[in-house]
């Protein structure tokens, strides 16, 4: 019987040391720099850079030949990892920098979410080497907020993205509007809404608009434009009861009150994604939507033959006229990134306008400093959108909104607050008022 | 000798008898068959779809009125599934934690099983309640600290912590095992009792054998199990060559322009092999019972 | 040495060593991890700063969340109704594929189970796709009998009975299980039913139920357990919407955990989960000793 038992522990450990040896002895075999698995280069001698990325697609592409370029030039050695957003959102970031585990260099395509980080005190500050990265002077007004946190640097923006206006032209011709005289304030907006409406009997044939499609069903598009102020860096505080921000959700409820709530709600449903053939706004179905500079590279992929023309997105009576939302993908080092000087030759690196050039050719993308425009293909050609983008970024009010520590659970309580207001019919001011007593909380 | 005619009459009711009992039969049957058929045709519909999406070009996707089937299946999406996504590498990684933890399941849960439920000893139950209990509680939780323990260990970034813990009980299996070993006879164990086994040969030549439709099912669970999981390799893996195929997908999921008709040849590609291997082991385990044979 | 222990004491110990790595798993795997999330539900913890001790704050804050009682409500409306429509389902397709007078069953058996063999990631567009209100597989086919389908996904009062659609299409897992079940149950107690006259209905409530009772029990309690624990598909799939109709109770915990920063308010939320879910097992024990069979 001793012998048995003896035989199965000694199967059980055999099986364990042999699953344990073959998989940690494949994992280094491949490749010799992840064998310490927390970031140390002393290994390969080499100096090696761990670098988290949220590419993916043509976007990995362009990333993977970046990288390449880099090892080429300097002969650091780049590890990279390619998570969706950075692993900002599903916890493996936390985990990384709890576990004193953290990459040298991570870049995220959703600053707000990076900014929350910052606010957290979850980063290194950028300060004693922002001279060293050629930012150059002259950073449009709308980048300022997003790099700092009480006056220190923590994110470095590579490229940035507006929102738009984007119509489209054969529907405004049909509809008796003209195409060169898109609307410029909300009124107007609803006005052309209704007449590019095509209703078949209960059922809609396609919606002018719908405030909700794309960008504008983020939670903090429509209250930038509106002109609401959100979030009040100076004094600490939220601003969500205001004239401006209730004006907001009504604006939506009366589309929705107008046309079946659900009915328009899965009229756009598709996959949320704005890149989708069966987009909305390719498919017909919706007249005009916002979004930013990216849909004009899914446009030309996905449906050439749609004529379209772009905008200054429409704004209210003391909204934020010529203004726009940005967007930018940052740069940012995680506390315990054992590699700092590295992240920052990589981040230099890539803030070249010949290694950003070929991301601003497919996107629209913008820098981030105006001189930098003229370096661009877009600028070159001569091309239009790109002069209204650049417009609109230098626009004082252009800006990132919602910087806070709070930013992810503000966001989804602002989405959840639009979908009561709309399904539910309510009153947003005492819903906007509960919102923020909760959340005020949270930011002290 | 002739028979007697009240015999011969009631054995011709028993006749017609029968005769209408297996017409009866033979409709319940007939409506048996109809419902599973209706069933199957709609359980089946979300797979076919897949497969007609993963054979469409991109624009035929999304058409309105939808297309049932594509016009001129483009096989070349499994080409190019191939060529863009490490397929066999990521299929190689996922079965380096699939077989330990299949063999590591099957072992360690069937050990503790067969102590909560071949064995009696005080505090049986409530112990076993602990292990429910364990059951619970949401990964969220219990992830970061975890991850700090195999920090320590030094086991990140390999496939260690995805592997080792199978072998050390799964509340999921355990909890199965027992409800199958309980209904095991119990004089089985008593009279290899008395010829003098111990308790380990009654476990191996005994009970085991009996149990081999259960720890295949166990078997396919912990496959399946692995095969999708993607949380665990996301949080302890950081080399892209490390990935397994769940994660892989995940990742073009996650994309701004994820290629939905590729993703979808994935999906088949993924679900075939296991597809196969489900239709091997399932004739394995369904036939060869010899248990009811014990009990009637 | 052995034989000095009496039976019971020889039992304890065998038993012990059988169930050693079990002990040894839990300590190590999931005590630690266990107690730290305990304790990290009496502080403030970012994760990525030290935690903070703040006592019950946490749990006096979920009990004036409305979305910790939406939350909640959503995943006992799965809980509730989805495993009991998906028990009764998965026990029906069991009993039918079970029955060897019927030609094909192998084949048949794959399919009900195919759905499972699916990765998750990939069931969730699936569904997705699928659901779609206008040109969705399931609506199509519904306006072929002349129905409008509702708007599924889109609509916050369909929007759970969606979720429940998978759960019934993926339930191919507790059909096998049942099936395992349904065949250690002697044919002879059938066919002297039937002989007694019993049809289909009496045979099923009184022999098939109760003897499949211990994987009844079995099938529900993981079913609850797994639907406490849903987030992948609602995350992908409706971002908890649309109205938080899918803000399930694992989706509101793991957006706490790991986007708002609140490890410590999460960490309290799956403490009352483990308590809610203690209680509701302890109930179906209890129902099951009641009106179950044991051997």
């Amino acid at each position: 019987m001793k012998k048995a038992w003896s035989s199965m522990i000694a199967c059980t450990l055999t099986a364990t040391l042999i699953a344990g040896c073959s998989t940690a002895g494949n994992g280094s075999s491949q490749n010799q720099q992840t064998a310490q698995g927390d970031g140390k280069s002393s290994q390969s001698g080499g100096r090696v850079l761990n670098y988290w990325s949220p590419f993916s697609g043509d976007s990995q592409k362009w990333d993977q030949e970046r990288i390449a370029a880099f090892e080429k030039k300097t002969g650091i050695k780049v590890n990279v990892t390619f998570v969706p957003n950075g692993g900002l959102n599903n916890g493996k970031l936390l985990a990384a920098i709890t576990g004193n585990s953290a990459p040298d260099l991570v870049e995220a395509d959703s600053p707000a979410l990076a900014y929350s980080y910052a606010a957290q005190g979850s980063l290194e500050s950028w300060d004693t080497h922002i001279d060293q990265l050629g930012l150059g002077q002259n950073l449009m007004p709308g980048f300022k907020d997003l790099m700092q946190y009480n006056g220190k640097t923590f994110l470095i923006p590579q490229d940035s993205n507006v929102l738009m206006l984007y119509y489209n032209t054969d529907m405004f011709k049909e509809a008796g509007l003209d195409p060169n005289k898109p609307p410029t304030t909300i009124e107007e907006l609803d006005q052309y809404a209704e007449k590019l409406t095509k209703m078949n009997g209960n059922k809609i044939d396609r919606m002018g608009f719908i405030p909700w499609t794309d960008s504008g069903g983020d939670a903090f598009t429509w209250l930038w434009m509106f002109g609401s102020k959100i979030y009040d860096s100076s004094t600490g505080k939220l601003a969500l009861t205001d004239d401006k921000s209730v004006a907001v959700y009504n604006w939506m409820n009366k589309y929705a009150q107008k046309y079946n709530p659900a009915q328009l709600k899965s009229f756009t449903s598709g996959f949320g994604g704005m890149f989708s053939p069966d987009h909305p706004f390719m498919t017909g179905k919706v007249a005009m939507t916002v979004t930013g500079n990216w849909f004009t590279n899914a446009l030309r992929i996905y449906a050439p033959n749609v004529k379209y023309g772009v905008a200054k997105i429409p704004v209210p009576p003391g909204g934020r006229e010529n203004g726009t939302l940005l967007n930018s993908n940052v740069f940012m080092i995680p506390k315990g990134s054992k590699n700092v000087d590295l992240a920052v030759e990589f981040v230099k690196f890539g803030l070249a306008p010949e290694i950003n050039g070929p991301n601003f050719d497919q996107w629209r993308s913008i820098p981030v400093t105006d001189s930098k425009f003229d370096e661009v293909s877009w600028t070159k050609q001569g091309d239009p959108i790109y002069k209204l983008e650049r417009e609109l970024a230098n626009s004082p009010n252009a800006g990132h909104p919602a910087l806070t520590k709070i930013s992810p659970q503000l966001s989804d309580e602002l989405k959840a607050l639009q979908d009561n207001v709309i399904y539910n019919n309510k009153d947003p001011k005492e819903l906007l008022q509960a919102l923020q007593d909760k959340l005020q909380k949270a930011l002290q | 000798m002739s028979i007697p005619s009240i015999e011969r009459k009631r054995d011709y009711q028993l006749a017609s008898a029968h005769q209408r009992q297996s017409f009866k039969n033979g409709i319940q049957l007939t409506a048996q068959y109809i419902l599973l058929l209706i069933f199957a045709v709609c359980f089946l519909i979300p797979f076919f779809w897949l497969v007609s999406e993963s054979l469409k070009k991109p624009s035929e996707l999304f058409e309105v009125p939808m297309l049932w089937w594509p016009k001129s299946p483009q096989w070349s999406n499994f080409t190019l599934m191939f060529s863009s996504f490490p397929f066999l590498l990521y299929l190689k990684n996922t079965m380096m934690l699939v077989i330990p933890t299949m063999i590591g399941s099957i072992v360690s849960n069937a050990l503790v099983a067969y102590g909560f439920s071949r064995l009696e000893w005080k505090y049986r139950e409530q112990v076993f309640v602990i292990v429910l209990i364990t059951m619970i509680l949401p990964f969220q939780v219990t992830m970061i600290p975890l991850f700090l323990l195999f920090k320590e260990l030094h086991w990140v970034n390999t496939y260690l912590p995805l592997t080792v813990p199978h072998f050390f009980g799964n509340p999921f299996f355990i909890f199965l095992l027992r409800q199958f070993l309980l209904g095991i006879p119990k004089e089985l164990s008593f009279s290899a009792r008395i010829d003098g086994a111990n308790e380990f040969q009654i476990f191996y030549r005994i009970v085991m054998p009996l149990a081999k439709p259960v720890l295949t099912t166990v078997a396919i669970f912990a496959f399946l199990h692995t095969w999708n999981d993607f949380i665990g390799p996301l949080i302890y893996l950081s080399d892209n060559h490390m990935y397994t195929l769940s994660l892989g997908a995940q990742q073009i999921m996650g994309t701004l322009d994820p290629k939905w008709n590729i993703l979808m040849a994935l999906g088949v590609t993924m679900t075939l092999p296991v597809l196969v291997l489900f239709f091997i082991m399932q004739k394995y385990f369904i036939q060869g019972i010899t248990m009811s044979g014990m009990k009637g | 040495m052995n034989k000095r222990l009496n039976i019971k004491q020889r039992d304890l110990r065998n038993a012990m060593l059988f169930i050693s790595p079990w002990i040894v798993g839990t300590l190590v795997f999931k005590l630690y991890p266990i107690l730290a999330s305990f304790y990290y539900s009496l502080t403030d913890y970012s994760v990525v700063n030290p935690p903070v001790y703040v006592g019950l704050d946490n749990y006096a804050s979920l009990f004036h969340d409305p979305l910790f009682y939406q939350s909640l409500a959503n995943t006992l409306y799965m809980g509730v109704f989805g495993t009991a429509l998906t028990t009764a389902f998965a026990i029906l397709i069991a009993v039918l594929l079970n029955n060897r007078k019927l030609k094909g069953l192998s084949f048949l058996r794959v399919v009900f189970f195919l759905p499972t063999l699916v990765p998750v990631v990939i069931i969730g567009i699936l569904w997705i796709w699928l659901l779609q209100a206008d040109n969705g597989v399931i609506n199509t086919l519904l306006s072929y009998i002349g129905i409008d389908g509702p708007a599924w996904l889109a609509d916050p009062s369909w929007a759970k009975p969606s979720f429940i659609l998978m759960m019934l299409w993926s339930s191919g897992g507790a059909m096998i299980i049942y099936i395992a079940g349904l065949q250690e149950i002697p044919e002879s107690l059938y066919e002297s039913a039937a002989i007694d006259g019993a049809g289909f209905l009496r045979q099923t409530l009184s022999i098939t139920l109760p003897l499949l009772s211990p994987v009844i029990l079995f099938n529900v309690v993981t079913l609850v357990i797994n639907v406490f624990q849903w987030f992948a598909e609602p995350l992908i799939m409706t971002s908890g919407g649309p109205d938080n109709a899918t803000l399930f109770y694992s989706l509101n915990l793991f957006r706490n955990a790991f986007q708002y920063f609140k490890m410590g308010y999460a960490s309290a939320m799956a403490w009352i989960l483990l308590l809610i879910a203690m209680v509701i097992i302890l109930i179906l024990f209890k129902l099951n000793k009641k009106f179950g069979h044991i051997e």
